[in-house]
């Protein structure tokens, strides 16, 4: 079981997330209160905390992701607790190089840095290699963690066992818990695309100490940049996932989801779709071969498959019709599973690349991905959150119905705003918005505002959390 | 394990940086962009081949044209050029739905140099090839755009190698400038024939990986050397399961 | 266009939160004695199979659709080269020389004409989106450098048309635009 050691690095995990999640949530109302024209900043500081805002929040929710699949995983295997430091100290002192980049340097060319932007140096020269080396800081501290998570795994359960092989055949001997499954799926997308990272970064670094001897292929780098990207935001939802197949049924007193032959396929097959997905972001690139743009519209449709047709229908399965012990975590969760569910569904309208064609880069993109963050993901990490400092320090649960309509009403709204700016027509990433685009502001005045709501909710769930997790760092061994 | 990923792709990366450089020539990509879809000059043409009184229409509308400009004094580029397009379609024996008209843009030039050209390329019996004249060669290159500049003290044309994809309704699809690859030759012959592409890519001496090349066959990009960087992530993955796997099955025996 | 995938998305949206609500609700009503889903496992496939059907209905209705196959079959009376750099759009009926590069002050377009967009960038990658006077994004292709890329399009009604950058290029990005006039 797990140590008092792990315990207390997975409240350090939390504490971090959240306390910089409120900061990233401050970013963001101020790039909707700037494009509202209710403050006015420079350019220069809404992209650079535009960039530190997206970094900010795929870094933290990806390790919030990974800390709480860590935890689980002690239920089977034993971790590795110097590589859950290990990545602690790498993405503390990441996150700090990022920040000064973006803050002192003024670095801005976005948080997918798409090649050659980062080399247009309109920021301090040295801001650009900083940015980079941020990333590999944090890329390695990542890898380090995912490969030993997994080598743990291994050394229990065989490749084949780790992947539920076995339950494609009738009566399988050994079971594959899904945690197991989804953590292992999980984790090779992970590192496959924290690999892509590292190729990036070593193809930007060639290019920059070659002094102009060598040029990179913008196509390619584009291509790396979205494997990156596009994985890594998608993966760490796949970590939350994980921790719904471990926690939901138990923390609602039903029966433990077990492993069977069409878990095991939707898992094995949703790893080939994630990997190549990711071609979604390059439809408008007319350069890259229509093979691949159709791949990556298939793609994208056949992942929603494994994913609908077991995790969602499971949940729902589970809830249909039966007594369920409802809490703030299970709660949490089915009305996660929703938020990445509607979110699932902007996003399969724009992975099509004809709706694509007058879609991409306006606001339905960030609307997308901020339904299956801010309502998806978010809500699966914060569950786990609640359901973590609870173990230790149980209070009883007050006004949770309270707590989360502001949360709902705050999320959506300020999303339908990203949805309705994208049926406008209204582009993404602008600062301020032209004239002959009016909707755009009065809609980002209005996001601004339930942005705002939603950030009360955190906040209350920032203080109600944090305060069990100091509590469980300044426990002693004994009272363990 | 992580550090010798990281020297394995770097020695990777350098092999192709070192050996991929050569093989790339420069030319001016927007050059190329000049004059798309305009319609070329008609002008009337007298070759050894040719019916007197053929214009360079007649032979577009029976076949798309790819027109090679050159001049038979030409100490310089020509030869060499030539000789690629040349070695270029003899590689493409079964595509017959198209001609080649070799064009002297030098007005000293008769129909005798172009016939003694032929002959010294051996291409004077290949139905496929063309070689002639026109008196209104001004007419011509300026509906193309090329300009040839006379250096009276070497007593040569400073041109560009031009060859220009022309629709069988006479428009300037396409053109090259430069000896180029087979791939190029294929994305113009494509072009002549009216099959749309969405994009190509502009010539440029630094970019080493590039993702897909044309495939004249299939009319499709291929996947080109850069692609094997797109891969290589996953494989990479797969590699570092296997390893994992491995050590820790090792060390646990 | 854009009305309908709104519309679309709002019905979806509105199917799943019913959809979410009512299995809620059957879990609070729900006694010890209830069993939960007769089998499940039949539904879902019931669930997969209809899901795979539509996917594909619509991937098969969509993909010839694609931006791609524009007007392939036909030769375009017009072509407008488009050079993008940090903040500007070139527009020129020639080919522009990226040492030198000038445009046309104006370009008009006619009506029901095939132009094609031959648009590609001088540094880093920009986005070329056309807006009609409504401010509705009706087409458009992204800018990379080295590359080329061709945008075929009728313009059926004339007027105004802007031109947007889509594609995050620093710090003047959202003011980088220019525009043309269709007649």
């Amino acid at each position: 079981m797990e140590t008092l050691k792990l315990r207390k690095i997975t409240s350090v995990w939390i504490i971090i997330v959240l306390t910089l999640f409120v900061v990233a949530i401050v970013l963001g109302i101020l790039m909707r209160l700037n494009q509202g024209e209710i403050i006015q900043q420079s350019p220069i500081t809404f992209y650079g905390n535009m960039t530190t805002h997206g970094l900010t929040m795929i870094g933290i929710w990806f390790v919030a992701g990974m800390a709480a699949v860590n935890y689980l995983l002690e239920r089977y295997v034993k971790t590795s607790y110097a590589a859950n430091l290990f990545a602690l100290v790498l993405t503390v002192i990441g996150v700090l190089m990022l920040w000064c980049s973006t803050f002192i340097g003024e670095f801005h060319a976005g948080w997918t840095f798409l090649y050659p932007l980062p080399f247009k140096i309109m920021w301090a020269e040295w801001a650009t290699p900083l940015f980079l080396s941020s990333l590999g800081v944090l890329g390695l501290g990542w890898l380090v963690w995912s490969i030993s998570l997994m080598a743990q795994i291994l050394k229990k359960y065989s490749i084949s066992q780790a992947f539920a092989w076995q339950h494609f055949h009738k009566n399988p001997k050994v079971e594959t818990p899904p945690f197991i499954l989804i953590t292992m799926i999980t984790l090779i997308g992970v590192i496959a695309c924290l690999i892509a990272a590292v190729i990036l970064l070593i193809l930007f670094f060639i290019e920059y100490f070659s002094t102009g001897s060598f040029v990179n292929d913008a196509l390619l780098m584009k291509n790396l940049t979205y494997f990156f990207g596009h994985t890594i935001a998608n993966e760490m939802l796949y970590l939350g996932l994980a921790v719904i197949y471990e926690l939901f049924a138990e923390v609602s007193g039903r029966p433990k989801w077990h492993t069977t032959w069409y878990v095991a396929l939707a898992w094995n097959l949703s790893l080939i779709f994630i990997l190549t997905a990711f071609f979604h972001h390059l439809y408008m690139d007319f350069v890259q071969p229509e093979g691949l743009q159709i791949i990556g519209q298939i793609a994208s449709y056949l992942a929603s498959l494994p994913a609908a047709g077991v995790t969602v229908f499971s949940i729902l399965v589970a809830v249909y019709r039966n007594k369920i012990n409802w809490s703030l975590t299970n709660l949490l969760f089915f009305i996660g599973v929703a938020g990445w569910v509607i979110g699932g569904l902007g996003a399969v309208i724009d992975a099509t690349i004809s709706n694509n064609f007058i879609l991409h880069n306006t606001l339905w993109v960030p609307a997308h991905f901020h339904t299956y963050n801010a309502m998806g993901n978010v809500l699966f990490s914060l569950a786990f959150f609640h359901w973590f400092s609870n173990q230790y320090y149980h209070h009883k649960e007050r006004q949770n119905t309270l707590k989360l309509s502001i949360l709902l009403i705050g999320g959506a709204g300020f999303l339908l705003a990203f949805y309705i700016g994208g049926a406008e027509s209204i582009p993404r990433r602008y600062s301020t918005y032209p004239s002959d685009l009016p909707m755009g502001a009065t809609l980002a005045s209005i996001a601004a505002l339930f942005a705002s709501l939603y950030l009360i909710a955190i906040l209350i769930f920032f203080f109600n959390i944090s305060k069990k997790c100091l509590k469980i760092l300044s426990s002693s061994p004994q009272s363990s | 394990m992580f550090k010798d990923i990281v020297i394995f792709s770097s020695i990777v990366m350098i092999s192709f940086v070192s050996t991929n450089v050569k093989g790339q020539i420069a030319s001016s990509g927007w050059k190329e962009e000049d004059r798309i879809y305009s319609k070329v000059f008609d002008a009337p043409l007298s070759g050894k081949q040719l019916r007197k009184g053929t214009t360079l229409y007649q032979v577009t509308s029976q076949k798309p044209t790819v027109l090679a400009l050159i001049f038979t004094r030409c100490t310089g580029v020509c030869n060499p050029f030539l000789l690629e397009l040349k070695e270029n379609i003899e590689l493409r024996t079964n595509e017959k739905n198209f001609n080649i008209l070799v064009m002297s843009f030098d007005p000293r030039d008769t129909e005798k140099d172009l016939d003694d050209l032929a002959m010294r390329f051996g291409l004077s019996e290949d139905k496929r090839w063309e070689f002639a004249v026109t008196d209104s060669i001004r007419s011509l290159v300026q509906s193309i755009g090329f300009k040839p500049v006379w250096d009276s003290l070497r007593q040569q044309y400073d041109h560009d190698a031009l060859l220009i994809g022309i629709n069988s309704e006479g428009y300037i699809t396409k053109k090259l400038i430069g000896i180029r690859n087979n791939a190029d030759l294929g994305l113009l012959l494509a072009s002549i024939q009216d099959s749309f592409t969405p994009t190509y890519r502009m010539a440029n001496p630094n970019m080493l990986f590039s993702c897909f090349n044309y495939d004249a066959k299939t009319g499709k990009n291929t996947p080109g050397l850069g692609l094997i960087f797109v891969a290589l992530p996953a494989l990479i993955a797969m590699v570092i399961v296997l390893s994992v796997n491995f050590f820790v099955r090792v060390n646990r025996i | 266009m854009q009305q309908s995938i709104l519309m679309l998305f709002l019905g979806l949206l509105a199917i799943s939160t019913i959809v979410f609500t009512y299995v809620y609700q059957s879990s609070q009503k729900a006694t010890d004695l209830d069993r939960g889903m007769a089998n499940p496992l039949k539904s879902r496939f019931w669930f997969l199979l209809i899901l795979f059907v539509i996917l594909g209905i619509f991937a098969s209705v969509t993909i010839p659709k694609s931006p791609y196959y524009f007007y392939a079959d036909e030769t375009p009376s017009r072509v407008v080269h488009v050079a993008a750099k940090q903040f500007a759009f070139v527009l020129s009926n020639n080919a522009i020389d990226p040492k030198n590069p000038v445009g046309e002050n104006a370009i008009e377009l006619l009506e029901n004409e095939l132009v094609e967009f031959r648009v590609t960038s001088f540094d880093v990658n920009h986005g070329f989106a056309i807006y009609n006077k409504a401010g509705q994004l009706i087409a458009q292709t992204q800018a990379m450098p080295g590359y080329v890329n061709k945008l075929r399009w009728k313009f059926s009604e004339p007027g105004a048309y802007s031109i947007l950058c889509l594609e995050y290029c620093g710090m003047a990005h959202q003011i980088m635009r220019s525009s043309f006039t269709v007649k």
